[in-house]
């Protein structure tokens, strides 16, 4: 009996090896520079564009369940003429603690060797535990088969699937593109560089506030920028240890000299 | 059960399963079980994207554009990465262009008119039968001798396609061809003209500012080119240099821009010309102007001193000799004109005020100022507006009309009424891809194709302080049976026949495109430089996506003086209409960051994804003051009606605090009569009440220019908006510092 | 009871409880089983036609109606297994009367609790993937989620209910085979196992009886509070709550002998015969547990917003704020209180216990009250999350409201059938209740 524990906590000693959970072949971080944000809105489209989000329509809007898996939170503080109008883009911030992970019963949900929070749409039942467990609402589900109409449906990127009623979804940080990447870093013998994976949010955006890259390459323009004095994350107390990083707005406090 | 009946059993099942199998089958097109390109087409590699560089049409920027196609089909629209002006980054707009083509709605042959004019009671016909009876009417036309009564509308084009319609009409013999759309920055083009000599929109640098001052411009969304700007804005804010430049924005009603603006002036809605002349006043009183001329400008500027200013625009007078002392001091700053200063009844004025700011702060032709352009001159035909064409149709002067890529119908006040003088045109052709208002309109329909299937080149302008120049190529084979734009002149310039032909000797367009870039191959000794062949030329030109030398001789302004633009100085603020009592709320307009001018409202996407400032989907609103609304009884999505001396419109109430309590703002874009499924019977059109007031020396309409009231209505229709609370509640989701921390963070690390 | 009552007696009045049916029983039978069949499942196969999308659920309220009947319908099994198992290893004399009714209520309600799952997800064809099962895939459900936990617990909980209800039943399946004819005589033969009344097997009997009472007992209290877990493990302002646990178990027992008190009264109309068995006695019994179960209920409901006042972050005073004081919340709020805490105080007064208002509209209201107390915790919390940009308001779809009333009709439905097939009062229990002398002359 003794032996028989002896060899189990053996075995364990690998899965307590501190940091074991922690070794990623990448940490994919994104850096956000809300003073370079404008609040336009071409993530939101280039994310629709990319990640065959489908179109609800008017009705389907009103009961909240537009598909934005990126959207432009815009906060008013103040009254006229005293009004401060800031902009944070929100999306899936891929937890490092993610608290939709522990919710899934099925794991379809789970933290892979990318440091990505992913979504197995094929496992997913449909619990909805994991959008209600989201700090930060961004959690998609289909709630109807949702059509693309005629001849719409030529635009749909063949690299992401259409997903079908009942499912749960969410940014993925394109992983397509990471994907992509990664195959052909492989097929040339070599890691992936920086800047070779961009997002469509990234890519698109006009005014240059987003960054894409892996936080192990310590000389990655994110990784640089993660430590830059300026960072902070998006409700952090709740610990969930989340991959997107903003930087903050750089912005008069108090009431400014208006009017 | 005997074995005997398991077997029956199983072979009944066996073959029922079978026919199911093939009746499966035999009801679906074979197509759709096998993969196709068994045999693939050139540059076809199924699960293998190519990317083709190109145009972007959906506004005036001419952004480049790489269009990923997959197996035949665009996929995805993203920002040529090569391309200086928007630097491999796209608007929403731009990327939604992909539903341009895709559409539902496109008009999908060519259509004749079968019942009432405008009832959009159409036929099918097919494309010999629709050239030859455009031709024939063009060829009855001539032989009348009344070419002149001709008349082509399209909206701005530039390069080769503006030069292949010029080609057509003069070889045709009219003058008339004019262009049109509703946002053609026309006033800043003519106040630069003036001002400055220019005979183009120069660079504002606003990458390299260090105190951007603007009026107006809503340069993150519709102002010039979007996407150039934001990018710069970018650049301005978290630049290289690690030095933050300050932006503050003049406006009624806070912008997306202005939104993101360090400090926000609402000055009264039409007063800001005086304030920018005040302004330019206390630069030269409180001795920032360093020029030889100061006594003159401040003679010229002294109606405008910054104390009688602030009565009329209501801004401290404290305050606007500190932005004076602030855009003098600080080097380089830079002034800039938007859509709301210009599209005042006296904009162009308004203008002409930024230029004297920006001339007496020293920011013209400097790194970081106003930098001109070299990409040659456009000419602008300030008269040939749409009015002219309107006033002609009124007195029966227009046997025929052609229309491309343009809707006066949706974009001119009704007050106007351009829709009646089409009704006296006995033929409009339309060359539009949708049923829009002015489309409805035609006898018939030869619908052209879209940006991403057709040829075609594009001289940005503003461009980036060197020429910029943007070839557009099909990126797909046409997807409905459409003919490109240039095919269909030159198809009609056959159908005519005589000199009209002769002088239109092109297979087609692309032959046409390549003919006058061969022209410009051997004007240009920068072209020649390059030591390649023309072919070798022009296939790099295609793989690029386009030409830009950054490395030309720069050009320079004329400078601003006092003489030269006294005439143009706005004598006072900027008139409403409807009287303070009856009508008591300023109404401004703005173009929709995602709808334009009302082109992109047939589009999805563009319908489905939030509104920047309001998040609003799926229709429009009006903005007001929350203290006004509680004023007046009015919640939020209350639907009022909004009534000017000119007409009356239906929207829902949006509350703002970025507005002014004595103005209300409409966005332009929705209440579209027609133009699709996506875009049909939404929202109201705010052009619709607005009076016809042209500038006179630009014939650019007016937006900016009456008062209204508005009262509560009953309506079923329901505003719906995306935002939960838009108040932060202290859970600082959007972290801040202040500027002077920032700064001394800066040092810090550096 | 009366102890008065003959052996004979008590064994023909009970089996015909069972076989004398008049017509108005088929035809409320036949009313209710229509209603189930309208209310509950053509709806649901709508649900799945179209997809969730039929429901008001949207983006920030994901957990409804559904979550709300589903838990409510857990608090009402609890009764049941406490008043069988906990009453039964106690040797409480007067639950024998109602152990067997309140027993077949857990049954029928764990049996909605698990359709409201199934109502509830997504995808229910996949339901299986929440159970760990072998396959060559090697997926193992998630056993850090609380559904996982979930899947286990109810799972665990229905199995042994099952046992119980049916170990408790032998006896009485035995003896109903004697009288009993055609199908019935057969199903019950086959059902008592050879039960002879030898003292081994009444010696084994009682020794089950008595290891799946203690064995559910523990049960009583982990399951419900497995079921708060669903929402204490999350960081939602209204769900992250450490008191859920034994809140909701409180709760649950609350609602659940508010639902016994309520189904025996029905019964006791019902089938006058039943008012000799279940009398003024177990009324007292019973009340008095309503009356302790809900003065630790308001207890809890009161430290459940006192500590959210006292963390007196943004997140907990909107959620407050949203629950307690904006219309028409704070109006249900209050009628919760009133049903749950105040109402049933009323049974302090005996008189009170065995009249009609103590017998039907005191529970009617606590069962409303429970409901209201999942309703105002469910769909509320998440209406008022973390990011104010999201806040969204839920209001149900009449498929939403369709499916739990038709789900109430199906248990009616069934729980009538079940009356009609088995012995819904436990009769060799009742027997043990009889006086010596009145044991003989049968």
């Amino acid at each position: 009996m003794a032996g028989f524990l002896e060899r189990i906590t053996e075995r364990w000693k690998v899965y307590r090896e501190p940091g074991f959970f922690k070794k990623l072949d990448h940490k994919w971080t994104m850096v956000i520079d809300l003073d370079k944000c404008n609040g336009c809105g071409a993530c939101v489209l280039a994310c629709y564009a990319e990640n065959n989000l489908p179109v609800v329509g008017k009705d389907e809007c009103a009961m909240s369940r537009a598909f934005s898996w990126l959207r432009i939170e815009r906060y008013i503080d103040g009254e006229y003429p005293d009004v401060k109008v800031k902009f944070i883009p929100v999306m899936c911030q891929h937890c490092s603690k993610a608290p939709c992970e522990t919710g899934c019963p099925v794991y379809a949900t789970y933290h892979n060797q990318d440091g990505l929070n992913v979504q197995v749409y094929n496992r997913c039942v449909g619990t909805f535990t994991c959008a209600t467990y989201c700090p930060y609402d961004v959690r998609r589900f289909n709630w109807r088969s949702y059509k693309f109409e005629q001849p719409l449906d030529h635009q749909l990127n063949p690299d992401v699937t259409v997903r079908e009623m009942g499912v749960m979804e969410k940014c993925t940080f394109c992983i397509q593109r990471i994907r992509a990447a990664k195959d052909k870093a492989k097929d040339e013998g070599r890691t992936v560089q920086d800047g070779e994976v961009l997002p469509a949010c990234v890519q698109s955006c006009p005014t240059g506030a987003m960054i894409f890259g892996d936080l192990l390459d310590p000389n990655s323009k994110a990784a640089k920028l993660a430590k830059s004095p300026r960072r902070y994350r998006l409700l952090e107390e709740l610990n969930a240890d989340p991959s997107v990083i903003y930087l903050k707005r750089v912005m008069k406090e108090g009431p400014s000299k208006h009017g | 059960m005997k074995r005997r009946d398991f077997l029956k059993i199983l072979g009944v099942g066996g073959v029922g399963t079978g026919l199911g199998y093939f009746f499966g089958k035999a009801s679906k097109p074979p197509a759709a079980e096998l993969i196709p390109y068994l045999i693939p087409p050139v540059d076809v590699i199924p699960g293998v994207a190519n990317w083709y560089p190109s145009l972007c049409t959906q506004c005036s920027a001419g952004c480049g554009i790489h269009v990923r196609v997959m197996e035949g089909r665009a996929k995805k629209i993203e920002g040529n990465p090569l391309h200086p002006i928007n630097k491999g980054k796209l608007c929403a707009r731009g990327q939604a262009s992909l539903q341009v083509l895709y559409n539902p709605d496109r008009i999908k042959k060519p259509l004749k008119r079968r019942g009432d004019r405008g009832k959009g009671d159409f036929e099918e016909i097919t494309w010999e039968e629709g050239l030859s009876l455009l031709s024939k009417n063009l060829t009855a036309l001539s032989e009348k001798g009344e070419t002149e009564k001709l008349y082509f509308v399209s909206s701005q084009t530039r390069g080769s396609l503006n030069s292949i319609i010029n080609n057509f009409m003069a070889s045709y013999g009219s003058p008339n061809y004019m262009q049109y759309e509703l946002i053609q920055n026309k006033n800043l083009l003519f106040a630069n003209h003036v001002s400055m000599g220019l005979n183009n929109i120069p660079h504002y640098d606003i990458a390299n500012t260090k105190y951007l001052l603007s009026f107006g411009a809503d340069f993150g969304t519709t102002w010039l080119s979007p996407v150039n700007y934001s990018f710069a804005y970018g650049q301005m804010r978290q630049g290289e240099d690690g030095i933050r430049g300050k932006f503050v924005q003049i406006e009624p009603r806070l912008s997306l821009t202005g939104a993101n603006a360090d400090e926000w002036v609402p000055a009264k809605p039409g007063t800001e010309g005086v304030l920018a002349l005040a302004i330019a006043y206390a630069i030269v009183e409180d001795g920032y102007y360093k020029g030889s001329d100061a006594a003159s400008w401040k003679a010229l500027l002294s109606e405008y001193s910054p104390k009688d200013a602030a009565v009329v625009t209501e801004i401290a007078e404290g305050r606007i000799r500190e932005i004076a002392k602030e855009f003098g001091q600080t080097r380089p700053s830079l002034a800039i004109g938007g859509e709301n200063l210009a599209r005042y009844e006296n904009g162009m004025s308004g203008i002409v005020a930024v230029n004297i700011l920006n001339h007496l702060a020293g920011n013209i032709g400097i790194r970081g100022g106003v930098i001109p352009n070299s990409n040659g001159s456009r000419t602008i035909d300030f008269k040939n507006n749409i009015n002219a064409l309107a006033t002609a149709a009124s007195a029966s002067k227009v046997k025929t009309l052609l229309v491309y890529n343009t809707n006066p119908v949706f974009t001119t006040p009704k007050a106007m009424k351009t829709e009646e003088s089409l009704r006296n045109i006995p033929f409009i052709a339309s060359f539009s891809s949708f049923m829009d208002e002015t489309t409805a309109m035609a006898d018939l329909i030869l619908p052209a194709h879209t940006s991403l299937e057709d040829w075609g080149d594009d001289f940005a302008d503003p461009s980036v302080g060197h020429p910029v120049v943007t070839i557009m190529q099909p990126a797909v084979s046409p997807f409905f049976n459409t003919v490109g734009i240039g095919d269909i002149i030159l198809s009609l310039a056959k159908g005519i026949g005589g000199k009209v032909k002769d002088k239109m000797q092109w297979n087609d367009f692309s032959d046409y495109l390549k003919d006058a870039w061969k022209a410009n191959y051997s004007k240009d000794k920068d072209m020649l430089a390059s030591a390649l062949t023309f072919d070798e030329f022009w296939n790099q030109l295609l793989a690029r996506g386009g030409w830009w030398p950054a490395d030309q001789a720069k050009v320079k302004s004329v400078a601003v003086s006092p003489k030269g633009i006294e005439a143009h100085i706005a004598k006072a603020s900027s008139r409403f209409e409807g009287d303070e009592k009856g009508f008591p709320l300023y109404l401004t307009t703005y173009a929709h960051s995602s709808y334009l001018d009302g082109r992109g409202a047939n589009l999805p996407w563009l319908q489905e994804i939030p509104d920047p400032m309001t998040s609003v989907v799926w229709g429009n609103w009006i903005e007001l003051n929350p203290k006004t609304a509680s004023n007046m009884g009015i919640k939020e999505g209350d639907t009022v009606s909004v009534e000017s001396p000119f007409g009356k419109i239906n929207a829902h109430v949006y509350l703002y605090p970025g507005i002014r309590p004595d103005t209300v703002s409409m966005p332009i874009g929705q209440g579209h009569s027609t133009y699709g499924r996506y875009a049909k019977g939404r929202g109201s059109n705010p052009i619709d009440i607005l009076p016809f007031k042209e500038d006179p020396n630009t014939g650019e309409l007016a937006l900016n220019v009456t008062r209204v009231k508005i009262s509560r209505v009953i309506s079923s229709e329901k505003m719906v908006k995306i935002e939960g609370s838009t108040k932060e509640l202290g859970r600082n989701i959007v972290q801040t510092i202040s500027p002077d921390e920032f700064n001394k963070m800066n040092k810090e690390v550096s | 009871m009366d102890r008065t009552i003959t052996y004979k007696e008590a064994s023909e009045d009970i089996s015909g409880i069972i076989t004398k049916t008049g017509w108005k029983y088929y035809a409320v039978l036949t009313l209710m089983a229509v209603s189930a069949v309208s209310f509950l499942f053509l709806p649901w196969a709508y649900q799945i036609y179209s997809g969730q999308g039929v429901t008001g659920l949207n983006a920030p309220v994901f957990w409804g109606l559904y979550l709300v009947n589903f838990i409510y319908w857990v608090g009402i099994a609890h009764a049941g297994t406490l008043i069988s198992a906990m009453l039964y290893i106690t040797q409480t004399p007067w639950r024998r009367a109602i152990a067997r009714g309140a027993e077949t209520m857990t049954f029928f309600a764990l049996f909605l609790v698990s359709l409201f799952i199934f109502v509830h997800m997504g995808r229910p064809w996949n339901f299986y993937w929440t159970m760990p099962y072998p396959n060559q895939r090697q997926i193992w459900t998630n056993f850090t989620s609380p559904i996982t936990f979930d899947v286990f617990a109810i799972g665990t909980y229905t199995t042994s209910s099952i046992v119980f209800l049916f170990f408790g039943m032998i006896p009485d399946l035995a003896s109903l085979s004697h009288t009993a004819t055609g199908w019935r005589k057969r199903l019950y033969t086959a059902l008592s196992f050879g039960w002879r009344g030898t003292d081994r097997q009444w010696h084994l009997q009682a020794k089950a009886c008595m290891f799946f009472g203690a064995f559910i007992m523990p049960l009583v209290v982990s399951v419900h509070s497995v079921v708060s877990w669903d929402f204490a493990l999350s960081v939602v302002p209204g769900y992250a709550k450490t008191v859920f646990a034994p809140y909701f178990v409180t709760g649950a027992l609350l609602s659940g002998f508010a639902g016994v008190l309520l189904m025996l009264s029905i019964m006791r109309e019902a089938y006058p015969v039943m008012k000799k068995y279940v009398t003024a006695y177990h009324y007292d019994k019973v009340t008095i547990f309503v009356v302790v179960l809900s003065l630790i209920w308001s207890y809890l409901t009161l430290m459940e917003v006192v500590t959210g006042l006292y963390a007196n972050t943004s997140q907990e005073i909107e959620h407050l704020k949203y629950k307690l004081a904006i219309s028409p919340f704070s109006y249900l709020f209050a009628l919760m209180i009133f049903s749950n805490s105040v109402l049933p105080l009323l049974y302090i007064f005996k008189k009170l216990r065995n009249s009609f208002f103590g017998r039907f509209i005191i529970p009617v209201f606590v069962l409303i009250g429970m409901w209201l107390e999942r309703f105002l915790i469910v769909p509320n919390s998440l209406s008022r999350k973390f990011l104010p940009w999201m806040w969204h308001d839920y209001s149900p779809t009449w498929v939403e409201y369709s499916i739990p009333i038709g789900a109430l009709f199906f248990f009616i439905s069934m729980f009538m059938v079940f009356i009609k097939v088995f012995p819904i009062i436990a009769i060799f229990e009742v027997k043990e209740d009889i006086g010596i002398p009145m044991r003989k002359s049968h």
